[in-house]
């Protein structure tokens, strides 16, 4: 098991229950098993005027999954034609030099990485899309955005556009789609219910388009589109990955925002007004953001989607939180797709399958199984 | 007394419907205030502009003399707490994350808990009795303990004044019994401003300090319920015939309708109660056409207004 971040010195973690008094005296709220007092079961992490509230089961949680997440990257470069031991494969990426570095360092970690990174792309995208929808079967392809990336690159790939373009022409149009449903659903302050309208309603006239121009396009092009409609990892590497990679870290202190931001996105409008939130610029801003996120990633590994469908949803169950913890929800979409991407490059060795294909064999029957578990509780 | 909330010319109306027009209103500070009116008449429509909420055509709403819509949410939610008519309750949220939800406003993305939200969140959930819930997810309780846990949550958001959109509406007598009294004790155990719509008038009579009854998106009638609520009133927001008299238990003016369409009850002759064998051993109460009922002294500890 892995320790989940490098924890600072100095930083003090401490039970609130000690620092909360009661301000009147007698036997007052302090009995509720020693823990969480006001905090609610949450543990606080202060470094000087930084005060943040977490879960030490989220904390568990996200350790867990790193360590699993790293367990699996490590799987992912060792299998494969040649084998390449996991002793190896360390010893390969710490430097030492051995006979597999070209395997290994030039042909397996990009993309690893690249799955890796996509994948918590997604689990982020799926985060901020579900939350502001209030849906748990929202995602980028529910409010067309993966449409739109969908319709330029089908467009770019049939007609005979340079290979470099297509990857920004799927960024635009993603988020051109997005643009429109916003348009659509700004009337009432994209309220949830009108934000998911809009997104189906542009997803189904955008995956129209693309069928005409599939239809209309030489065959040969039209397979390649319908491969990149899918998603794939092969042939994909470090470039795609430093695209992701940009995007995330130029988003990371919006999501830094958004991950507070997001507590708020489960009250009704006037409940949050109430207590002082701005829920329309809000929305707004958590909706960009994901959808940002959303069209960065597809335009790089293509509609891989079904991650951004699980990832939070899941994450939510095992942290057992009142919405999907955006950390644990990027770790598990990272995992999800790098055993995605792996099992689509051995199952049928040597015939390669898109990891596209992969996540919802993967994540299809996850999801129904952590749903049956969970019963008894209204969704 | 002097004036906490107050509307100047206001106008607000939805989709080319005029609801309020040209509202003139102050509502005074640290007393209980109760709006009722018949349906539609407007009375949640100016709760909500009041709590900015809506916002108007034209005019203004001021806090403590300065218009609500020139300071920023955040700061109004410092001095205003709201709490809407059915919050959606956020789904598997525990009792103590929901309360703790009141202090947003005091709140900020790097510094999202502080010992003072800790004694706020405490102090609120003693306060509305729900200490004990604390751990307890919100959708598994009563409609009665969940609505202590809003008030609860704008409770910890340590405001001067407190706006309720009908807070008894789904509940059951005796959990409306409940919140009422609440809010009752924060008025007068802890000189909270109080305003909150209500549909019964009876409820209304015995709560409230100062009354606001309203009609046709108007107010009809300002005042203490004892001075103002009579027969002739009811007659004129509600349409309805009625006698006014003396609460047997606390002396506030009962609104009782008079007979309508509905078929008479057998007199009960005294002491040989059949069908009622709950009838309170009270002196039949002598009935008032209007009159406010004067010298019908409360039980200690009933909330009366206090002058």
């Amino acid at each position: 098991m892995t320790t989940p971040t490098p924890t600072p010195r100095d930083l003090a973690l401490s039970a609130p229950a000690k620092q909360t008094k009661p301000s009147s005296s007698g036997p007052q709220p302090q009995d509720r098993r020693g823990r969480g007092g006001a905090l609610a079961g949450k543990a606080l992490l202060r470094v000087g005027p930084v005060a943040v509230p977490f879960r030490w089961r989220a904390v568990v949680v996200a350790g867990v999954l790193l360590g699993l997440l790293l367990g699996a990257v490590v799987v992912s470069l060792s299998l494969g034609t040649p084998y390449v031991a996991p002793g190896d494969v360390l010893r390969s990426l710490s430097g030492a030099g051995t006979p597999y570095d070209l395997v290994v360092r030039d042909l397996r970690l990009p993309r690893a990485v690249l799955a890796a990174l996509a994948g918590a792309a997604f689990g982020v995208a799926g985060t901020l899309i579900q939350s502001v929808a209030r849906n748990p079967l929202a995602s980028p392809d529910v409010i067309g955005v993966t449409q739109g990336a969908g319709l330029a690159a089908t467009i770019a790939l049939t007609s005979g556009a340079a290979a470099v373009l297509v990857a920004p022409a799927a960024l635009l149009g993603g988020l051109a789609a997005a643009v429109l449903v916003f348009a659509l659903g700004a009337r009432h302050g994209l309220a949830a219910q009108r934000f998911v309208l809009a997104g189906v309603a542009v997803a189904f006239a955008f995956r129209a388009l693309i069928e005409v121009v599939m239809l209309t396009a030489e065959p040969i092009d039209g397979l390649r589109a319908q491969l990149w409609l899918i998603g794939t990892l092969a042939g994909k590497g470090w470039t795609e990955a430093a695209w992701i990679a940009g995007t995330l870290a130029v988003l990371l202190p919006v999501l830094l925002w958004a991950g507070w931001a997001l507590r708020g996105s489960a009250l009704d409008d006037d409940t949050a007004r109430g207590i002082g939130l701005r829920p329309v610029a809000r929305r707004i801003g958590l909706a960009g953001t994901g959808v940002l996120a959303a069209a960065a990633v597809t335009a790089q590994v293509g509609a891989v989607d079904f991650v951004a469908l699980v990832a939070p949803q899941v994450a939510r169950r095992l942290v057992r939180a009142e919405r999907p913890p955006m950390l644990c929800a990027a770790l598990l979409g990272a995992l999800l797709l790098v055993l995605a991407d792996l099992a689509g490059r051995r199952l049928f060795a040597p015939t390669q399958l898109p990891a596209g294909v992969l996540t919802a064999a993967i994540g299809g029957p996850y999801l129904i199984f952590v749903l049956l578990r969970t019963r008894g509780r209204r969704s | 007394m002097t004036a906490l909330l107050s509307t100047r010319d206001l106008v607000v109306g939805y989709e080319g419907r005029t609801v309020l027009d040209g509202l003139e209103l102050d509502l005074p500070a640290d007393a209980f205030t109760v709006i009722v009116g018949p349906n539609a008449c407007g009375k949640s429509t100016l709760l909500r502009t009041m709590a900015r909420l809506l916002t108007p055509r034209r005019g203004a709403v001021l806090l403590d003399g300065t218009q609500i819509r020139d300071l920023p949410t955040r700061d109004v939610a410092r001095r205003l707490g709201v709490l809407p008519q059915s919050p959606l309750v956020p789904e598997g949220i525990t009792v103590a994350d929901l309360v703790g939800r009141g202090r947003q406003p005091y709140q900020r993305w790097w510094r999202q808990w502080s010992t003072e939200d800790g004694r706020a969140v405490d102090e609120a959930m003693r306060l509305a009795d729900v200490t004990a819930l604390a751990d307890r997810p919100v959708d598994t309780l009563s409609g009665g303990q969940r609505q202590r846990v809003w008030i609860a949550m704008t409770l910890a958001q340590d405001t001067d004044a407190l706006l309720l959109d009908e807070p008894t509406t789904f509940l059951d007598l005796a959990h409306q019994v409940e919140v009422l009294d609440l809010l009752h004790r924060l008025r007068a155990e802890r000189g909270r401003t109080v305003v909150a719509v209500l549909h019964d008038l009876n409820q209304a009579a015995r709560y409230a300090d100062h009354l606001v009854a309203m009609r046709d998106g108007a107010v009809v009638a300002v005042g203490p319920p004892r001075e103002i609520l009579t027969a002739d009133l009811v007659r004129d927001v509600f349409g309805l015939d009625c006698v006014v008299v003396p609460c047997p238990v606390t002396g506030a003016p009962l609104v009782v309708p008079a007979r309508t369409q509905t078929p008479a009850v057998p007199p009960v002759p005294a002491g040989t109660s059949a069908a009622s064998t709950r009838t309170p051993a009270v002196p039949a109460a002598r009935t008032q056409t209007s009159a406010a009922p004067a010298g019908t002294s409360a039980p200690a500890g009933a909330p009366v207004g206090d002058a």
